[in-house]
């Protein structure tokens, strides 16, 4: 196996879990709060603002456990790929691949300031 | 009942995300506003995730399988990630129906043109960029033949890149189809490439926005869930099926796919 295979799959391999754990909270936020009857999405026809951290709030007042495993999970699941480019530059370093480290650094630098741009809004 | 309804017809758009290097966002978009009565807003959020589910659904299998070209997806994520943050701060002078327009004729025309076009059109010489990079690959088709390929106009592909991430962040869409037709079309990956490699990029591109819309508490569990968990069945799926399908079947989908979106785009741009 050559080491670009090598590093491939160490990726593929961290992506398989992440996605599984993240998917496995998902589903049990999900299923906790399962309404076989009525319509969930009705309240979302007209567009309030709140911040996550009212949201978050009000569910751990109710004792809401199923929205808050729910946001872990889409929290892991956002995560994803910003951990996938981190461990990108660090495998291209320890493999001596500088240029493509340098590049993944970039990314993962433009990644942040567009976050941080982002929250301002 | 109703969320299952929506798990459901995101497992649909899982696969076709994953197969045609695109997030789902073209079909979970209409069928929650539309369908359900869902505010754009939530919509919009709940479809960024809809791509970092196809993109790290699909993945996996897609490295194993050697369709990614992770090189080449470091390299091109960095013009879309300085694309993407042009685009966030000329949003607010830009016109955005003057580009909806715009981008709807350019797919337009790129429909046309793949319709044109038989089979993948690879490349014999290797760009400077791409030797010194390593960027050149290697995948086993549908019928076990070993596909060597070379990276063409690397450059142009840089830049296209660039533009996709303009507009991302501008019109608040995946770009993934842009993607596709930047390392089909001037690069001259192999189809099944360029759709695996853009799959793998818009996860990227996604989590920025992502996440900044999770703070602003657009992302709701109550429609994100079903639509983030459907994605990932169908993405899993979606990515099994690749390597087993012919490549001028995926191109006709796309091209079925790129019309649908370009009419979308035109139809926002004159509204």
């Amino acid at each position: 196996m050559n080491e670009i295979e090598e590093l491939e799959l160490k990726i593929a391999k961290f992506l398989r879990y992440g996605i599984l754990v993240a998917g496995l909270l998902i589903f049990i936020g999900w299923a906790i709060n399962f309404e076989w009857s009525g319509n969930p999405f009705a309240r979302f026809q007209v567009y309030s603002h709140a911040q996550m951290s009212d949201l978050v709030e009000v569910s751990f007042m109710a004792q809401d456990w199923g929205i808050l495993i729910s946001y872990v999970g889409l929290f892991a699941l956002i995560s994803l790929p910003i951990i996938r480019v981190l461990l990108t530059a660090v495998l291209f370093v320890k493999q001596k691949e500088y240029t493509l480290a340098m590049i993944a650094v970039f990314v993962l630098s433009g990644l942040i300031t567009s976050f941080a741009l982002g929250i301002e809004l | 009942m109703f969320s299952l309804i929506v798990f459901l017809v995101s497992i649909l758009a899982g696969v076709l995300g994953a197969l045609l290097g695109l997030g789902g966002g073209i079909i979970i978009v209409p069928v929650l506003t539309l369908g359900f009565g869902v505010d754009i807003k939530y919509a919009i959020a709940a479809s960024l995730i809809s791509i970092i589910a196809t993109s790290s659904g699909a993945a996996a299998s897609f490295l194993k399988d050697h369709l990614t070209n992770l090189r080449v997806a470091v390299l091109l994520e960095a013009g879309t990630v300085s694309g993407a943050l042009v685009g966030f701060l000329i949003s607010s002078y830009a016109n955005s129906s003057f580009l909806y327009i715009m981008y709807g004729t350019f797919l337009i025309f790129s429909a046309l043109m793949m319709l044109r076009k038989r089979g993948d059109n690879l490349s014999v010489l290797d760009h400077r960029w791409s030797t010194k990079l390593k960027l050149a690959g290697k995948f086993q088709d549908q019928a076990g033949a070993m596909i060597d390929y070379r990276v063409a106009n690397v450059p142009a592909g840089l830049i296209a890149m660039f533009f996709a991430g303009v507009l991302s962040a501008m019109l608040g869409i995946g770009s993934g189809i842009f993607k596709v037709l930047a390392m089909d079309g001037a690069m001259k990956l192999p189809m099944k490439v360029s759709s695996a490699t853009s799959n793998f990029m818009i996860g990227v591109t996604a989590s920025a926005s992502a996440s900044a819309y999770l703070l602003r508490g657009d992302v709701r569990p109550e429609i994100a869930s079903p639509v983030s968990l459907g994605i990932i069945v169908g993405a899993f799926y979606g990515a099994k099926l690749m390597p087993k399908m012919n490549a001028q079947t995926i191109k006709k989908i796309f091209v079925v796919v790129l019309m649908i979106v370009s009419i979308q785009m035109l139809m926002k741009g004159f509204q």
